[in-house]
């Protein structure tokens, strides 16, 4: 079974995001990077299929000269080989684009069904495993927590407000992880060094054939207000006293009732 | 018997006496005796040699240090009588066995060097007083293997087994009445000859057993007498001889593989492990195999006596955990002695391969060769051990509950008496678990990854590490360098809220008294103890490393910290990586602070204190006394001491990076906590963040968090100097 797992390196969820006084973007120093949570179960995912079919698992990630280290822990948990997109006009992508560069990649390779994350913790768009599957003309199922492979086909479990879709798709198609698919693998030492030495390609737009044109762009990246101190109700001493305050506050001042 | 002329001069006695032709017979037997111990040891090495792999670490070297351990630890028995009714059991058989040994030795040398040269010394007041010792001696191993049958067999304390059910072997009792059975035929012996000789040789009322024995015997005829005594003196030999070729067969072997393990013991700082040193091209890591322990690991588990000293004291153990460290020695050992027929036959095969191919011309090998031909004939008539399936190590042989249950607390290393070295080959596994296999724990995963992203097992924003500062006045080293100290917090006193009290109370210390000192804030590491001992010697490393790169990068020199763990790793693990300090623990320059008159303590604190000693400070490092000298210098405050304390102390059941982990059933800290609270004491004292948290754990457990407190003594301390007001909690609604 070939099996694709895309991936992004995104920063990691405690570091301290702080926008460029310009706007532009946020400033990169002192953040560190890790592999979007997303996509891990998703990389999971491949491997347990491997395990279970055998066959072979391609990273794909598109992104800077730091995102090798990514791709090297994909690899690390056990992936063969990788494909790593870097050209300076797609570090601005938007989703599409995005998806664009990806299935320029992946259309070459030979493949039963495609990982991606449901969404970057980053951007938080969850555009790009739609996207991709649309570019290749093959099914798409978002939000998977459960996924089961027979022959030529899947079974992905998908949870909705209440209950829990269960749908069947042929393959190749795209899976979207979310949580609850897996736990993912830490890796082992001898994955580590392995992976040191697993081949990466390294190709840039003109390779692929795609301009990286973005059809949306980011105007401005604001931060958000500085969340205002909390209030401490004193008015009366009574829990009835304190109550009737809280309601009034919550009608007048905050407006939520 | 009356004591009739009585003259001091002319005492002594006939060496073999009533047994004067017996002697070419008792030199061929002692020879065999001889030859079959020197056999069964060799077998052994066999053993030991053919599993384990090359010990990385020196156990030659500087023998001065290792002559005095042995002496010390082996001759006088040190660590064996800190233990005392068992000390006393066995320091009363081997000195008793000591003694008789030399006298023995004595005889010998009196029948066969000193008389025929006519220079005989076993006479006179000095045959007396060797008479009356030799008898006293006798008289205590009899004493001691009483005491130790009844141990064994009538009281049975838990230790002598594990969960209330004994693990005696049946070569336990063979011991035991073997010496027994020597010295008792040696008293008879004894006694028929004085009952014989006693008008001719009154003096030997000093050999008061078998002068007293004799007395009993009164009546006996002579020719009785005589027939009996060469009946005794025969049993007596085959029992003394049998003795030397049953100890390399036996637990007796711990006469020979004792004495050696403390002259091989580290002489490394206490809990040192040796780090891994080349992750590019090693193929496996850590221990998964019973091959992957080093010979000398082996040798330790038939070092051990299975006396049980180092799980009276395991907080795993006591908390009814399935680790009993005893246990797990003896796991290995009968293990590789399921895999020593294997593994002996895969030695000899590829030493015969040599010498059949000439490439081997050594004259050990040669004789090895030969040896190999006796075990060969020998090996035809030894029983086939029955064959075991294929076990795993790590998972069957010791499983991963037993694996994971170690807190690194050291107790049973720090308590051994045979100097065995538990806590590295649990390292050892844990590595293989985690680096080869990554099958660990997964909140422990998620620990380890926290210390890959941000550098803190809790994963709090690296960036945050310096926040506890901020209003104090406390400059980085990036802003000033050129400070005496730096302090290097720690995780947690950064990150966790309990902890971060503790960093503040000891930075406001060293600004009261004037010291001069500085953080790293956002460039200080977590110190990677938990990765270390929890077997990720490779985030470890990594962790080391960059902490290292960092302080070297300042010239840091003088190292000021309030975690254990982190005075530990900086102190004795660091210097494998190229970070050499001088690093203190904040009890320690408290103590020094105070002494130095640097700081008053004014006020008081509390009433009654009970302090818990942490094990990377006691056991680990050896302070006991500055943390106890600190709290008695605050005014009015007593101290309690909890039964199990200093060296005996019991673990907060943090260490190890158990910190991290689940803890099913009884939990440890629960179990320390009830000891500090029979104290009576309102407070319980540390001076480690991880007993911090666990102690207060351990408090709301037994509802006693609202009448009794644990503090940290930096908190204690800071108090005490009475330099700050203490607000009362403000009323937000008042003001």
């Amino acid at each position: 079974m070939n099996i694709i797992a895309c991936v992004k390196q995104v920063p990691d969820t405690e570091a301290q995001i702080k926008v460029k006084a310009d706007g532009s973007g946020i400033d990169e120093g002192g953040i560190k990077w890790v592999m979007n949570p997303y996509d891990e179960f998703g990389v999971e995912e491949a491997l347990r299929l491997k395990e279970k079919f055998g066959g072979e698992v391609t990273i794909v990630c598109l992104g800077p000269a730091r995102a090798m280290e990514t791709i090297r822990t994909a690899l690390a948990m056990g992936a063969d080989k990788g494909i790593h997109i870097d050209d300076p006009a797609l570090y601005e992508a938007d989703s599409y684009a995005t998806a664009e560069a990806l299935a320029a990649a992946i259309k070459g390779l030979p493949y039963d069904i495609i990982f991606c994350g449901q969404r970057a913790i980053d951007d938080d768009s969850g555009q790009v495993g739609s996207i991709l599957a649309e570019l290749l003309g093959i099914p798409v199922v978002t939000m998977v927590t459960k996924l089961e492979v027979e022959g030529n086909s899947a079974k992905a479990t998908r949870p909705i407000e209440g209950a829990q879709l269960v749908i069947s798709t042929s393959l190749p198609c795209v899976i979207t992880a979310t949580k609850g698919l897996n736990e993912p693998r830490y890796a082992s030492l001898p994955g580590i060094m392995k992976a040191k030495k697993k081949p990466v390609d390294i190709k840039n737009a003109a390779a692929l054939g795609v301009s990286g044109a973005s059809k949306a762009k980011v105007v401005k990246f604001v931060p958000p207000p500085a969340r205002p101190p909390g209030k401490i109700i004193c008015a009366d001493d009574t829990p009835e006293g304190k109550a009737a305050e809280l309601v009034k506050l919550l009608r007048e001042e905050a407006k939520v009732i | 018997m009356e004591l009739s002329h009585f003259k001091i001069g002319h005492e002594g006695r006939e060496v073999f006496w009533n047994a004067e032709h017996f002697e070419p017979f008792l030199f061929f037997f002692t020879f065999i005796a001889l030859v079959i111990f020197a056999y069964g040891l060799y077998r052994r090495w066999l053993i030991w040699s053919a599993i384990g792999k090359a010990e990385p670490e020196d156990r030659k070297s500087n023998w001065k240090v290792r002559l005095k351990n042995l002496v010390i630890d082996g001759l006088l028995q040190r660590k064996v009588l800190q233990d005392r009714y068992p000390g006393i059991m066995h320091a009363l058989i081997f000195f008793g066995f000591l003694l008789l040994f030399f006298g023995a030795a004595f005889d010998a040398t009196e029948f066969h060097v000193a008389e025929p040269l006519g220079f005989a010394f076993l006479t006179g007041k000095f045959y007396l007083f060797f008479s009356f010792l030799m008898d006293l001696a006798g008289l205590a191993i009899l004493v001691g293997v009483f005491m130790a049958l009844d141990r064994r067999y009538l009281s049975k304390p838990d230790r002598l087994g594990y969960r209330g059910k004994p693990d005696n072997t049946p070569d336990d009792a063979i011991a035991l009445l073997l010496i027994a059975g020597i010295v008792i035929t040696g008293f008879f012996i004894e006694a028929l000859r004085i009952a014989v000789t006693w008008q001719q040789t009154p003096w030997e009322v000093w050999s008061f057993v078998g002068w007293t024995l004799a007395s009993a015997l009164n009546g006996i005829s002579e020719p009785t007498a005589r027939a009996l005594h060469k009946g005794m003196w025969w049993v007596h030999t085959f029992l003394a001889l049998g003795f030397i070729a049953y100890i390399p067969f036996s637990r007796l072997l711990h006469m020979i593989t004792t004495p050696a393990n403390y002259y091989m013991a580290t002489l490394r700082p206490t809990g040192t492990i040796e780090p891994i040193r080349d992750f590019e091209n090693a193929e496996s890591f850590g221990v998964g195999t019973i091959e992957e322990f080093t010979w000398k690991q082996l040798f330790d588990s038939d070092a051990c006596t299975r006396c049980g000293r180092c799980q009276e004291g395991c907080p795993a153990y006591l908390t009814g955990k399935p680790l009993s460290p005893k246990k797990l020695i003896q796991d290995i050992k009968t293990y590789w002695l399921e895999k020593a027929p294997a593994a002996i036959q895969a030695k000899k095969e590829e030493l015969r391969a040599k010498m059949a191919a000439g490439e081997e011309t050594d004259k050990c090998a040669k004789v090895l060769a030969f040896l190999d031909k006796i075990d060969q004939a020998i090996d035809k008539y030894v029983p086939a051990r029955p064959e075991t399936g294929e076990k795993a190590l790590v998972g069957e042989v010791i499983s991963l509950d037993e694996l994971w249950a170690c807190t690194n607390c050291m107790y049973c290393m720090e308590n051994c008496s045979a100097a065995i070295e538990h806590v590295p080959k649990i390292i050892g596994m844990r590595q293989y678990k985690v680096l080869m296999e990554a099958d660990f724990a997964p909140e422990l995963q998620l620990t380890y990854r926290n210390m890959e992203n941000n550098s803190n097992p809790w994963g709090v924003g690296s960036h945050l590490r310096g926040e506890w500062a901020k209003d104090l006045g406390i400059k980085t080293l990036a802003e000033d360098p050129n400070v005496e100290y730096l302090f290097y917090v720690g995780c947690a006193g950064s990150f966790d809220d309990r902890g971060k009290k503790v960093s503040i109370a000891f930075a406001k210390i060293l600004q009261a008294a004037g010291v001069s000192f500085g953080i790293l804030g956002s460039e200080e590491g977590c110190c990677g103890d938990s990765a270390m001992r929890g077997g990720n010697e490779y985030l470890y490393q990594s962790l080391a490393q960059a902490n290292i790169e960092v302080m070297n990068g300042y010239g840091v020199k003088k190292i000021l910290t309030i975690c254990p763990h982190g005075y530990n790793a900086l102190k004795k693990d660091y210097p494998h990586f190229g970070g050499n300090y001088e690093v203190y623990h904040h009890t320690e320059f408290i103590a020094k602070l105070i002494s130095e008159r640097k700081i008053k303590l004014k006020k008081s604190v509390a009433d009654y204190v009970t302090y818990h000693d942490s094990c990377f400070l006691g056991r680990y490092n050896d302070i006991y006394d500055e943390p106890r000298k600190v709290l008695k210098a605050v005014p009015g405050l007593q101290l309690l001491e909890m039964e199990r304390n200093l060296a005996k102390s019991f673990c907060c059941g943090a260490g190890g990076a158990r910190m991290w982990m689940e803890e099913h059933g009884e939990r440890i800290n629960d179990a320390r906590a009830k000891q500090a609270i029979e104290t009576g004491a309102q407070t319980i004292a540390v001076g480690c963040p991880f007993c911090l948290t666990m102690m207060s754990d351990g408090l709301k457990t037994h509802g006693k968090d609202e009448t009794m407190n644990a503090l940290d003594i930096a908190e204690i301390v800071w108090k005490a100097m009475d330099l700050e007001e203490e607000k009362p909690p403000v009323d937000v609604c008042k003001t």
